[in-house]
């Protein structure tokens, strides 16, 4: 349950409730209700529009031939651009995690001086566009402010691979903290004060004790960090500059094939990063089901 | 020096407040901590085992003074209402936990678990996770966590109040039989006053984050200062002598009263007998009734209590209390002074030990 409400921050529930609309007239046709113009006018708008989101989801799947996906994925721009973008999500993805899991139990846990201000700032990313994120980390990573230190240290951000994992980890990184959060929020510190009591440290105790209970919330924020990250896309166009074969990854593929009119390509792509995001939510499912 | 000490212990966290709190416990007493919701003293309990830091006062262990000792350095134990026992372990492995920092031999640890498992009749359960557990098996588990590494102060938040009664009693016999064994001192906050009668030697009533009162539990209940104890508590405790068997029933002799109880005794019995207020039924004459016991007394003292009214009958030698509405204390014309019966069911008789 812990990881349902995990998602119900990502407002991944209710697009899971609109599909069970489907479900819902039995229910009521049970207790013997009339039908109103009201309810059939609401429940019309709903089918309509789930309707459209699955002929969406079906045009991105039977455009193309079969042979036509096939040919776009063995290609060599599509083979360069799937790899990037799995090895930079993963490594995104990692450090998310190594940074959040603290932030999450800083947050959850102490109270500090600027801590409103931290929650607040964190809160900030997720209301505002990706690319006003990867302008802002373009200046700050460029030559104005950062830039010239970690060049010095031979360290370059911008229009690189390594811009590309760090927009991604800047667009993931306070969703991450959200989930984790939550996770950490629900585990009654009691537990960890009981093991205090035993005489168990600090950090030993958030070892053996908190990250082992908050582990099915930190895998369902390790799976949705991994999906915003190979996902990202306006931040890791600013950043990185999304250069065909050297910073192309995923979406960009997509963006760069679309203006070129190679449908072919940027169709793939799409389904390529809609297979990654389902088999994310269905990830969870598995894993949320099979605990315990 | 007591060997536990809490001196002019003043803390004020989220809204809960603890003022100039003063407690002492000899080694080996079991303190019953009371008083109503909300009056801090799961707030005490955590502030002794270090959760939270002073803002004024002392806390001496053992002549030692643990005030500013982090939680793990305390060798205080503690066990709430909700087990808090690790989901993601075993019995087993909750338990050998707490004994990690103390022993480093895996067969000392082993040998530590079954024994006091064994104590608690746990042995059947020690490889099952938390979740497949009852209450009371959750509650003897968490138990055994606590008491497993001999702490020099047990604490105790309200172990038993999610427990139905007979798991209760069982428990309460378990603990106590524990807590001889592994001889620690005890601290115990409860709602419940069987809790107190059986458990505690002695009482510390806590209201509004002060103490109130001290005590052993018999000088609370018979004569509780400021007025609220016995409200809080809300029971009637009479002592006395099992005087006979009469086929399922008890009769007993106390204060000069004759009850019948439907708990089993044994003739010549030192027991006490409870019966809670608002299972008496007052009556202007001897009615015909089921109940076993029809009493006569005289009122002594008619109080309003929010929406209901406490009457004291003043019967034999003792003083009771029954909780009616005002619309029958109106109909009985009870005040100070009149003749009435109380009435009440052998089976709301219940025999305390």
């Amino acid at each position: 349950m812990r990881f349902l409400k995990s998602l119900e921050i990502l407002k991944i529930p209710e697009i899971l409730k609109t599909l069970n609309i489907l479900r819902a007239p039995d229910s009521l046709k049970a207790k013997g209700m009339k039908y109103s113009w009201f309810r059939n006018l609401t429940i019309g708008f709903a089918f309509f529009f789930t309707l459209l989101l699955f002929l969406s989801i079906g045009a991105l799947l039977f455009v193309l031939k079969p042979s036509e996906i096939l040919s776009a994925l063995l290609s060599e721009e599509m083979f360069y651009s799937m790899k990037l973008s799995m090895l930079t999500s993963s490594a995104s993805t990692l450090s998310v995690m190594c940074c959040s899991i603290p932030t999450a139990y800083a947050l959850s846990r102490y109270s500090f001086p600027g801590k409103g201000l931290i929650k607040t700032v964190l809160g900030l990313p997720m209301a505002f566009p990706e690319l006003v994120m990867g302008l802002a980390l373009l200046l700050l990573f460029g030559h104005g402010f950062l830039g010239p230190y970690f060049e010095a240290l031979g360290i370059k951000i911008t229009f690189t691979r390594l811009g590309i994992a760090v927009a991604q980890f800047f667009v993931a990184f306070p969703f991450a903290v959200r989930v984790i959060y939550s996770t950490f929020e629900d585990i009654n510190p009691r537990y960890e004060q009981v093991s205090r009591s035993f005489g168990y440290g600090e950090f030993e105790t958030f070892r053996y004790v908190t990250l082992p209970m908050a582990r099915s919330g930190l895998f369902a924020s390790g799976v949705i960090t991994f999906a915003r990250c190979i996902g990202a896309f306006g931040a890791v166009l600013i950043l990185a500059g999304g250069s065909y074969m050297h910073t192309e990854v995923l979406p960009v593929t997509l963006y760069l094939n679309i203006s070129y009119g190679n449908l072919e390509m940027a169709i793939t792509s799409g389904i390529l990063l809609m297979g990654i995001a389902f088999l994310a939510i269905f990830s969870f499912e598995r894993f949320e089901g099979g605990r315990l | 020096m007591s060997f536990l000490e809490v001196r002019d212990l003043c803390l004020n966290v989220g809204g809960f407040e603890l003022s100039r709190i003063e407690l002492k416990a000899e080694k080996g007493d079991y303190l019953a901590l009371i008083g109503p919701t909300g009056s801090g003293k799961s707030l005490l309990l955590e502030t002794i085992i270090g959760f939270y830091r002073l803002e004024k006062g002392r806390i001496i262990l053992e002549e030692k003074d643990i005030t500013d000792l982090p939680p793990n350095m305390r060798q205080i134990s503690i066990v709430y209402q909700d087990h808090m026992l690790f989901p993601h372990m075993d019995v087993f492995e909750n338990i050998a936990y707490a004994l990690r920092k103390k022993l480093r031999d895996k067969k000392q640890i082993e040998a530590e678990v079954r024994q006091i498992a064994g104590v608690l009749g746990i042995g059947e359960l020690l490889y099952r996770k938390p979740a497949t557990l009852s209450g009371g098996e959750k509650q003897r588990a968490a138990l055994a966590r606590s008491l497993v590494v001999r702490p020099k102060l047990l604490l105790l938040d309200e172990p038993f109040s999610a427990l139905d009664a007979r798991t209760r009693e069982k428990l309460r016999e378990m603990l106590k039989k524990a807590i001889s064994e592994y001889s620690t001192t005890v601290l115990h906050v409860t709602h419940d006053f069987e809790d107190v009668w059986t458990l505690a030697n002695r009482v510390v009533v806590i209201r509004r984050g002060e103490v109130m009162q001290t005590g052993d539990p018999e000088s609370v209940f018979k004569r509780p200062s400021p007025d609220f104890v016995a409200e809080f508590l809300g029971t009637n405790v009479l002592k006395g002598k099992v005087k006979a068997l009469e086929g399922k029933l008890t009769v007993i002799e106390a204060e000069g009263l004759e009850i019948y109880s439907s708990d089993p005794a044994e003739p010549g019995e030192d027991i006490a007998v409870s019966i809670r207020p608002e299972e008496i039924i007052l009556a202007r004459e001897t009615v015909e009734s089921s109940a076993r016991n029809i009493l006569r007394g005289n009122v002594t003292g008619v109080f309003k209590k929010e929406h209901l009214v406490v009457v004291e009958v003043k019967m034999g030698n003792a003083e009771i209390k029954a909780v009616i509405t005002p619309t029958s204390c109106e109909m009985l014309g009870l005040e100070p002074g009149r003749e009435t019966y109380a009435v009440f069911k052998a089976s709301n008789a219940r025999i305390i030990r």
